[in-house]
């Protein structure tokens, strides 16, 4: 059994799948370099034989071909899109997707929804264009002071690429950039042309950005606004947090301060006290308890 | 110093964005949808017809426009209004410049989609559209936005205006706010329904002559359409008018949505209910759930409520409701029924349903289809009929389900301190 190495582009699983059809390769599994990604990079399987495999863009094109031409280019693109999922087990769900489709006789199994190899690639793209939806409102700009907007996203997926047009056709005119500050790498777009630019040091980056954006007043109003707009009789925390999950608070300005009150809350982020109103109900309850507990101490 | 905000023109920018936007921030709609548009040559902003939210309010309700109001000076009385004239709050009303200059910044770090701009009544009804509409128009030519703008219609302006409202705005309201128009007039003596109804009416017909038109140079009028709201428990009316006018607000004045919003008390009037109710957050869930029965899954009003029953059930909701008034229709056999029938089991949604008719092309649905892509069977498996079903569960009784699908009551944990005795039950 291999385990096959590969430089983690989609081009290079492509080529991978390539080979492993060419050679007849054993495949065990399929392990890309990311160097952000603890558990795929790290972890090699001692009975496996590692096997490097170089992406050729020559044998990623005419597999391309070959799976539009099979399954169609809705198939194709959502196959790229559960790829930018980066889950540890994707490349194999893919590769064995691909394997009963070439394999397939009917014509039927390439878009059958509920095909055991298509169900977890379905829910995985699913989960990846959602999370490319919701990032075009959770973009946030911070001016800096030459007049270029930038802003950091960490989203989940690689999705970088799949919300960069919708910017581009939003603000044609100005100079600004998204950088993935977890993989290190974002689009930058000078007013005509949006170009891929890696970020070797990120974190320099968000101090720089931080420093330079915290005068800015129009995010101090917006933050203020936000906080007007909630309606006190109706708080709902469970509900915020479905629609706005927590990870994405550390780069919204509207809700980044009371990510504290979370994590302090009880670990993996459950904290009961109310999200936006500085009191909490909590310590007041732990000390209502302490004190009865007094009480019964002393009769 | 400005003739309408006597103390407010020194006010600074902050301090009348939080007056204004905490006076704006019962109205509910807050969509972004309907409208798509690409960015105007030399300006900037575009329209997602899917609509994007861009923050929750801690309440978790969306915030995906700059929802203000040009001022909150208003002139009327209306009893269930926080801006009301006799009321004691701070007042502010913008400039034309501050608004722009505030959309346009918000918008460029992506903030927000855009503007829902909306005012209290200053001067005369024309007087202030003529206010909302200057910024918008200024947004619009002078700096070529092309973001969403949402316009609240004010009842009583003139036609001309209304008319140029539309042609800025993606999508424009009026807002009924009392399901009844005797109980409208009791509790805002200068509204009836004759001047919202027209403005309405206005949009409609105005909406229809552009689409009949089909030329590609006519400038777009109203592309996200008209919404409206109503208040939902400040007045007495039952859920069935409450349905009835909503479904004639779809029907007849084309209506994209109609929304509501469950009476928050901000006024202790004695025509209201008292200023300690809770605001009635489950009714208003159990109507947006009647309400999308009849926008998705092709209900009448009718159906859902009738004489007989004038309200919705506040423990289920109004699909099982309907479900258990009409055993004949149950169980639904997945593998041959219509894709409308599917739609009406409970628990089944819109893409389940879609799900199934796909899936079913291919092989035959079986109780583990249904859980592999995704079908929730908890209230649906009563309700359905497939190759696994034992033939003792092929008829439905209404009387033996309706207790499984009522919520279970919560456990607790009991609390070791607490002084009270505990009553066990004998």
């Amino acid at each position: 059994m291999l385990s096959i190495l590969y430089d983690s582009t989609f081009e290079g699983f492509l080529s991978v799948v390539f080979e492993v059809y060419r050679q007849h390769l054993d495949v065990g599994d399929i392990v890309p370099d990311r160097p952000y990604d603890s558990v795929s990079s790290k972890t090699a399987d001692l009975f496996m034989q590692p096997f490097r495999i170089e992406t050729s863009e020559e044998s990623a094109k005419r597999l391309t071909r070959a799976i539009v031409n099979k399954a169609g280019e809705d198939v194709f693109n959502l196959l790229q899109t559960a790829f930018r999922s980066e889950e540890p087990l994707v490349e194999m769900n893919i590769l064995a997707y691909l394997r009963k489709l070439f394999a397939a006789e009917s014509p039927d199994y390439a878009k059958n929804p509920a095909s055991e190899e298509m169900l977890p690639l379905l829910k995985t793209a699913q989960a990846v264009r959602r999370e490319a939806g919701n990032m075009l409102g959770m973009v946030r700009f911070d001016k800096t002071q030459d007049g270029m907007y930038i802003s950091e996203i960490e989203p989940k997926y690689n999705i970088v690429d799949m919300i960069v047009g919708h910017f581009r056709g939003r603000f044609p005119n100005g100079r600004w950039a998204i950088v993935d500050v977890l993989r290190g790498y974002g689009a930058y777009y000078d007013g005509k042309h949006t170009q891929m630019v890696e970020v070797p040091n990120p974190a320099e980056l968000s101090k720089k950005i931080a420093a330079e954006a915290s005068s800015d007043e129009f995010t101090k109003m917006w933050k203020s606004y936000y906080d007007s707009m909630a309606i006190k009789e109706r708080l709902n925390p469970a509900l915020l947090k479905r629609c706005l999950p927590v990870r994405y608070w550390k780069h919204l300005p509207e809700r980044r301060q009371n990510l504290s009150d979370v994590t302090i809350g009880s670990g993996r982020g459950e904290a009961r006290g109310d999200l936006g109103f500085g009191s909490s109900s909590l310590p007041s309850v732990v000390a209502q308890r302490n004190a009865r507990f007094a009480a019964l101490g002393k009769s | 110093m400005c003739m309408l905000c006597p103390e407010g023109s020194q006010m600074d920018l902050r301090e009348k964005l939080n007056i204004l936007g905490d006076a704006a921030k019962y109205d509910v709609s807050c969509s972004s949808s309907g409208s798509s548009r690409c960015a105007p040559k030399g300006g900037l902003g575009s329209g997602c017809s899917a609509g994007i939210c861009h923050t929750w309010a801690a309440d978790g309700r969306c915030i995906s426009l700059l929802k203000v109001l040009f001022s909150n000076a208003c002139k009327y009385d209306c009893a269930y209004c926080v801006n009301r004239r006799s009321n004691d709050v701070p007042r502010a009303t913008f400039t034309h410049k501050e608004l722009v200059d505030l959309t346009l910044e918000f918008y460029r770090r992506n903030y927000i989609e855009g503007l829902f701009l909306s005012s209290a009544v200053i001067g005369s009804p024309d007087y202030t559209m003529e206010l909302l509409i200057k910024v918008a128009r200024e947004l619009r030519v002078n700096h070529r936005f092309g973001g969403y703008i949402h316009l609240k219609a004010i009842p009583g302006a003139s036609s001309r205006l209304l008319f140029e409202a539309g042609l800025y705005a993606d999508r424009s309201s009026v807002n009924v706010e009392i399901p009844s128009d005797s109980q409208l007039q009791y509790l805002a003596p200068e509204k009836n329904y004759e001047s919202i109804y027209r403005p309405m009416n206005f949009f409609a017909e105005r909406k229809l002559e552009y689409n009949s038109e089909k030329s590609r140079h006519l400038p777009r009028f109203l592309p996200a359409g008209q919404s409206t709201q109503m208040i939902v428990g400040a007045s007495n009316e039952s859920d069935l008018q409450i349905l009835k006018l909503s479904s004639g607000f779809y029907k007849q004045q084309q209506m994209k949505r109609v929304y509501f919003s469950g009476y928050v008390p901000v006024n202790s009037d004695k025509r209201l209910p008292v200023i300690t109710t809770k605001p009635p957050l489950l009714r208003e869930h159990r109507l947006y759930q009647a309400d999308w029965l009849m926008r998705f899954y092709k209900f009448q009003y009718d159906e859902i409520l009738d004489d007989t029953n004038p309200n919705l059930d506040l423990d289920l909701d109004p699909k099982a409701m309907w479900a258990l008034r009409h055993p004949e229709c149950f169980p639904v056999d997945l593998q041959t029924a219509d894709y409308e029938m599917i739609l009406r089991v409970p628990g089944i949604g819109v893409k389940s349903a879609q799900l199934i008719v796909n899936a079913r092309r291919f092989s035959q649905i079986r109780l583990e289809t249904l859980k592999k892509i995704g079908v929730v069977l908890k209230r649906a498996k009563y309700f359905i009929y497939h190759s696994d079903t034992p033939a003792s569960l092929r008829r439905l009784y209404p009387e033996m389900l309706r207790p499984l699908l009522l919520p279970r009551p919560k456990s607790a944990q009991l609390d070791l301190f607490d002084s009270a005795p505990m009553l066990l039950p004998a």
